[in-house]
C-alpha cells in the first residue's frame, strides 16, 4: 500500500485532505481518527470504491485510478456499514465472490471460516434478519476468504462479541502470516493495538500523526491520543 | 450555530388527538425535504392546475346534461365512482395498509404512533398515480356529464366521495393488514381472493354483471348532484352531511384499526427473513452470478412479489370484465409496467442496501453489473405485463396479424421504455430505502409521483401509437413503428450505462444507497 497526498472531495466538502500511508507486505497498520477524520473515505479510497480526487494511491503496487479492476482482486474489503445484500444468504454471498475472484475449490475454507466465526448455523438463511454483530462478522469473513494481498476491515469490532473479536484477531493474524498488508479502523484503541503494529491517527481528513501501535497502550496511550485528537 | 426557529408548534397538542396531528406534520416537512429536484418542486401548483381544469373545462365543452354523449357517460358514473374504491383498496392492500411517511427502520428510535401513521398513510394515499389519474377520470366524466347549471353541486360530492372513500378503504386496509398478520392469515386471504374471482367469473359466466353494476349504491352520488336547477337540495345536502360523517368517522376508525395492525408481527415478512434457503450450484459465469443474487433481491421480497402479482392481476381482471377488445388491451401492459417499475426499478441500485459497498469492491466491470440489474428489471415487467395480456387473451378473442403483432410489439417496447427510464434515474437520483416493508416506495412520496407521471404518460401514450397500428393492413407496420421506440430507450438505457460506468458517479450511487 503506498498512498501519498491523498485527496477526496464531494462536492464542497473535503473528506480527507493530504493522507500519506506506506504499508508493506505484512504491515498491519491502525486507522484511528473521531467521527469524520476521513478513516472510511480513505478505506474506500484503497478498495476501488471511491475515486480520488487527487494524489497517488497504489495498493498492492497497483494504480487504483489506471486499473481499479486489478486492484479489487488484490483487494478484502469489510465496509463500515453493513457491507451485505440484505436478500442473499452468507453462502450466496461466498459463491458471488468466489465466482468473481475465479477462486477454486473454496468451499472448505468457506466452511472453516462460517464455523470459525460462528455462523455455520446461519449459512443459508438471508442476512436482513442478523443482528448488527452477525453482520460485522460475516463482513469480515468474506473480506478474509480468497486470502487478500491487502486486507481492509473498517470497524470490524463494531458491536461484535468476543468470540467474533478472536476470530477477526486470528483472521489479521492469518494475514500478516502469510505477507498481506493489513488496514484496519477502529474506534476501540486496545483492540487497534492488539491487532497492528503501526497506527496513522487522521483528524478533519489530515494525518497528524504516525507513530508504533504500542505508544497508544495504556492509560499513557490514551493520554498521547486524546492529545493527538483535541490539538 | 445559526439555526431557524425550531420548537414544535403548542397549541394543537392541547385537542384530543392534536399531538397526531403535529406529528404527521412534523413528518411531512421532514420527508418533504427530502425530495429533490425541479419536477418534484413544481408538483403541487401542477397538479391544482390540471385537476380545476379537468373540473370544469368539460362542463363547458360538453352537451349538457342527459344530452348525447353525455347521458352515456352520466349512467357510467356509478360504476366509476364504485371502481375508484375498489381500486384505492387494492392499492392500500398491496402496500401493506398503506404508504408510510417515515421508513421504518428510521422510525424505530421516534414515537410515531399507529395514529400519526394512519393519518401518515392517509394524506400520501393521493400521492399515487393510480388515485390521482381515477379521480381526474371521475371529477372530468361528472363535469362532461352534468354541464355548468350543476356542476358546483355535483363537484362537492365528488371530492368528498374521493375522500371519504379514501378515508374507509384505508380501515378495511388496516383491518386487511391485521388479518393477514393472524396465524395463517396469508392462506385465510389467498382464499378470500380466490373467493372474489369465483365470484366475478361466476357474475361473467352468468351474464348479469351489468345487473350487478346496476345495483350499485353508488348512484346515489349521482342524483344528488343534478337534481332541482342548480344540484343544491335537500338530497344534496343529505349526501353531503353523510359523506363528511362517513369520513370523520373512518379516520377515526382508521386509526384503532392501524393500532391492531401495529400490534402484530409482519409474519410473511419475518418468514422471509428468517427461513432457510435451500443451496444452488454455484453460477457458472459472471453474469449468471450477478442474476442469481440480484434475483434473489426481487422476489425474495414479500412487497415486491405482492406488488407485482397485483399489477399482473388487477388490469386482467378489468381486461376479462370488461371484455376489452386487442386494440384496448394494447394500453395494458403500460400501465403495468409503470407500476412495476415504481416497486423498485426507478431507485434500482437500492435493492443492494448496504450490501453496495461490498459489492463494488469486487473485481466485475460496472457495465456487466448494470447489465444484470437492467436485466432482472427487464424480466420483472415481462413477467407481470404477460400474465396480464395472458388474461386479456381470454375474452379479446382471436388477433388478426396486425394486432398480433401491435400487441407483441407494445409488450416489449414499454418494458423496454420503463428499464431505460428506471435505469437512468436509479443512477441520476438514488436514494438509501430500505424495501423490505410493503410500506416503503423506492423513493420519496413527491418524486414517486413524478416518475409514476412520466412513465404513464410515456407508455400510455406508445400504446396509443402501436393501437392504431393495429388495424394496419400490413402486420410489418407495428414492428416498424416498435423498432423506432426501442431504438430511443436502448440510446436511453446506453447514456444510463454510461452515467453508472463512470467511477466518481458510481461512487456516489452506491455510497447513498448504502447510507
Amino acid at each position: 500500500m503506498d498512498v501519498h497526498d491523498l485527496v477526496v472531495r464531494f462536492g464542497p466538502v473535503l473528506a480527507v485532505d493530504g493522507v500519506h500511508l506506506v504499508a508493506g507486505a505484512g504491515a498491519s497498520t491502525a486507522l484511528l481518527g473521531r467521527n469524520g477524520a476521513g478513516k472510511s473515505t480513505t478505506m474506500r479510497v484503497l478498495a476501488g470504491v471511491v475515486p480520488p480526487t487527487s494524489g497517488s494511491v497504489r495498493v498492492a503496487g497497483i494504480d487504483v485510478v489506471a486499473d481499479p479492476l486489478a486492484v479489487k482482486r488484490a483487494i478484502g474489503y469489510c465496509p463500515d456499514v453493513g457491507g451485505l445484500v440484505p436478500r442473499a444468504t452468507p453462502w450466496e454471498h461466498l459463491q458471488l465472490a468466489a465466482r468473481l475472484r475465479r477462486l477454486r475449490d473454496w468451499e472448505p475454507r468457506a466452511r472453516e471460516l462460517l464455523e470459525r466465526f460462528e455462523l455455520g448455523a446461519e449459512a443459508h438463511r438471508v442476512t436482513a434478519g442478523f443482528s448488527h454483530g452477525m453482520s460485522r462478522r460475516l463482513s469480515v469473513l468474506l473480506a478474509a476468504f480468497h486470502d487478500p494481498e491487502v486486507l481492509l476491515l473498517d470497524e470490524p469490532f463494531d458491536g461484535v462479541d468476543p468470540v467474533g473479536v478472536e476470530a477477526t484477531m486470528d483472521v489479521v493474524a492469518d494475514a500478516r502470516a502469510r505477507g498481506a498488508a493489513v488496514l484496519l479502523s477502529t474506534h476501540l484503541r486496545e483492540l487497534a493495538v492488539q491487532a497492528c503494529a503501526e497506527a496513522v491517527v487522521l483528524r478533519g481528513g489530515s494525518q497528524v500523526a504516525r507513530m508504533d501501535a504500542a505508544a497508544m497502550s495504556g492509560e499513557e496511550g490514551a493520554r498521547v491520543y486524546r492529545g493527538l485528537l483535541d490539538t | 450555530m445559526s439555526t431557524a426557529v425550531s420548537s414544535t408548534p403548542r397549541r394543537l397538542d392541547r385537542l384530543p388527538g392534536g399531538s397526531h396531528v403535529v406529528d404527521v406534520g412534523l413528518l411531512l416537512a421532514m420527508r418533504g425535504g427530502v425530495a429533490r429536484g425541479r419536477a418534484a418542486r413544481r408538483l403541487g401548483p401542477v397538479l391544482v392546475v390540471v385537476t380545476l381544469a379537468v373540473a370544469v373545462v368539460p362542463a363547458l365543452v360538453g352537451p349538457g346534461l342527459g344530452e348525447g354523449r353525455a347521458l352515456e357517460v352520466l349512467l357510467l358514473l356509478p360504476s366509476g365512482y364504485a371502481a375508484f374504491a375498489g381500486l384505492a383498496l387494492a392499492s392500500a392492500v398491496a402496500s401493506g395498509g398503506g404508504r408510510e411517511l417515515l421508513p421504518r427502520d428510521q422510525a424505530t428510535p421516534y414515537p410515531v404512533s399507529a395514529a400519526t401513521d394512519h393519518l401518515g398513510a392517509l394524506l400520501l394515499a393521493p400521492l399515487n398515480i393510480a388515485w390521482i389519474l381515477q379521480a381526474w377520470l371521475l371529477l372530468g366524466g361528472t363535469s362532461y356529464a352534468v354541464g355548468p347549471a350543476r356542476l358546483a353541486a355535483a363537484q362537492t360530492v365528488v371530492v368528498l366521495w374521493l375522500l371519504a372513500a379514501t378515508a374507509v378503504v384505508q380501515v378495511l386496509a388496516w383491518l386487511i393488514e391485521a388479518l393477514r398478520r393472524r396465524p395463517h392469515g396469508v392462506w385465510v386471504l389467498r382464499g378470500l381472493g380466490l373467493a372474489l374471482v369465483g365470484a366475478v367469473a361466476a357474475l361473467q359466466a352468468t351474464g348479469r354483471t351489468e345487473d350487478a353494476l346496476d345495483g350499485l349504491p353508488t348512484d346515489v352520488l349521482v342524483r344528488a348532484g343534478i337534481l332541482g336547477d342548480t344540484g343544491f337540495g335537500g338530497v344534496w345536502a343529505a349526501t353531503v352531511a353523510g359523506l363528511l360523517a362517513a369520513t370523520a368517522l373512518a379516520v377515526v376508525a382508521g386509526a384503532w384499526a392501524a393500532g391492531v395492525a401495529s400490534r402484530r408481527p409482519p409474519r410473511e415478512e419475518v418468514r422471509a427473513e428468517t427461513g432457510v434457503r435451500t443451496p444452488r450450484r454455484a453460477p457458472r459465469g459472471d453474469l449468471g452470478a450477478l442474476l442469481r443474487l440480484d434475483r434473489a433481491s426481487v422476489w425474495r421480497a414479500v412487497p415486491m412479489r405482492r406488488g407485482l402479482v397485483v399489477l399482473a392481476v388487477m388490469p386482467g381482471l378489468v381486461a376479462v370484465l370488461g371484455a376489452l377488445p386487442w386494440e384496448s388491451a394494447i394500453i395494458l401492459p403500460g400501465l403495468v409496467a409503470s407500476g412495476g417499475a415504481l416497486l423498485f426499478g426507478v431507485n434500482a441500485w437500492c435493492l443492494d442496501g448496504r450490501g453496495g459497498l461490498w459489492r463494488e469492491s469486487l473485481p466485475v466491470r460496472p457495465g456487466l453489473v448494470f447489465g444484470s440489474r437492467a436485466l432482472v428489471l427487464a424480466e420483472a415487467l415481462l413477467l407481470a405485463s404477460g400474465g396480464t395480456l395472458v388474461m386479456a387473451a381470454l375474452r379479446a378473442g382471436a388477433p388478426t396479424p396486425s394486432e398480433l403483432a401491435a400487441v407483441l410489439a407494445a409488450w416489449v417496447v414499454v418494458v423496454a421504455q420503463a428499464v431505460a427510464a428506471s435505469m437512468t434515474w436509479s443512477a441520476r437520483a438514488p436514494y438509501a430505502v430500505d424495501l423490505r416493508s410493503a410500506r416503503a416506495t423506492p423513493a420519496p412520496p413527491a418524486v414517486m409521483v413524478v416518475y409514476s407521471t412520466k412513465l404513464a404518460l410515456t407508455t400510455t401514450l406508445t400504446g396509443l401509437v402501436l393501437a392504431i397500428t393495429a388495424h394496419a393492413p400490413d402486420w410489418r407496420l407495428p414492428l416498424l413503428v416498435a423498432a423506432l421506440f426501442l431504438a430511443w430507450s436502448a440510446v436511453r438505457l446506453l447514456r444510463a450505462r454510461d452515467v453508472w460506468v463512470d467511477p466518481a458517479r458510481r461512487a456516489v450511487v452506491v455510497t447513498t444507497v448504502s447510507a
